[in-house]
């Protein structure tokens, strides 16, 4: 038991990536600010590269590493965009909360 | 064995980390958590053998997006942030079942035994060069297609958060 603990294996890093995305999921329902649920959004995207460098770890692979090198990418302009939305619609209609958007034709 | 204890201190950290972010009612507190919880998940990847991507999480994550974060919370009033209740608290009690159901399919699936092949043939081009030099060399040959098509998607997500961003005369209410 303590051998397999010590050694690496690909499993721990998917246990892992499983729950920061659980966490991240609950955090994308649960909260009511816009901004709070964009970032559980990026902890829930973390989540995915600790799986990708996982498998890469035990399998000696690098493709996985390229692909969350492209997650971080999608974050960082998705943050851009979901950002800019967010303060538009802050300032065009003084909303910030989910339960405060609820016309679509401004 | 260096690295698994790394791993297990990183692992703990960002799953403490993780749930600050979902539980703090402070929006600051919040980025402070998630702050917290990308340098432990940059800490794993380094631990995991791959430099390249952990100072890139660094860089992109740690510095950039976060600080865009407190850019914006500084753009909304306090007052109003701290008059509402920051969790659905109604969603989050039927949700959670569900999340936990998630978890045992995870457990269900990692005792069931999932196994990947063996292939050391990118193992031995590691140990001559450096874990940076073999990203690049596979990024701009077998990946270049997808790496145009993200500069693309960069470019495009840029122009549209200038146009968001842009201050607008006329307000709707």
């Amino acid at each position: 038991m303590i051998e397999m603990l010590l050694t690496p294996h690909v499993e721990q890093y998917f246990i892992l990536a499983f729950i920061l995305l659980g966490i991240g999921l609950f955090g994308m329902m649960v909260r009511k600010n816009l901004i709070t649920i964009l970032m559980s959004l990026e902890l829930a995207l973390n989540s995915v590269n600790i799986a990708f460098v996982g498998i890469d770890k035990v399998n000696h692979l690098i493709d996985g590493q390229i692909f969350a090198l492209f997650t971080i990418a999608l974050a960082a302009s998705e943050a851009a965009v979901g950002l800019g939305i967010i303060l538009s619609l802050f300032r065009l209609r003084k909303a910030e909360n989910v339960n405060e958007i609820i016309d679509l034709k401004g | 064995m260096l690295n698994q204890l790394a791993f297990y201190l990183f692992a703990s950290i960002s799953i403490l980390c993780g749930l600050g972010v979902v539980v703090a009612s402070n929006p600051i507190y919040v980025v402070l958590w998630l702050l917290g919880a990308l340098i432990a998940i940059s800490g794993i990847f380094f631990s995991a053998g791959a430099e390249l991507l952990g100072s890139l999480q660094l860089m992109i994550y740690v510095v950039a997006i976060a600080v865009f974060y407190i850019l914006i919370i500084t753009a909304v009033p306090w007052r109003k942030l701290h008059k509402n209740e920051q969790h659905n608290r109604l969603i989050g009690l039927s949700v959670l079942p569900f999340i936990v159901l998630l978890y045992a399919e995870a457990f269900l699936v990692v005792m069931s035994g999932v196994s990947v092949s063996k292939n050391k043939i990118i193992e031995t081009i590691t140990k001559n060069y450096g874990n940076a030099e073999v990203i690049g060399i596979k990024l701009f040959s077998n990946y270049f297609w997808a790496f145009e098509l993200m500069s693309v998607l960069l470019l495009i997500s840029m122009i549209g958060a200038i146009l968001l961003g842009r201050k607008e005369e006329k307000t709707y209410d």
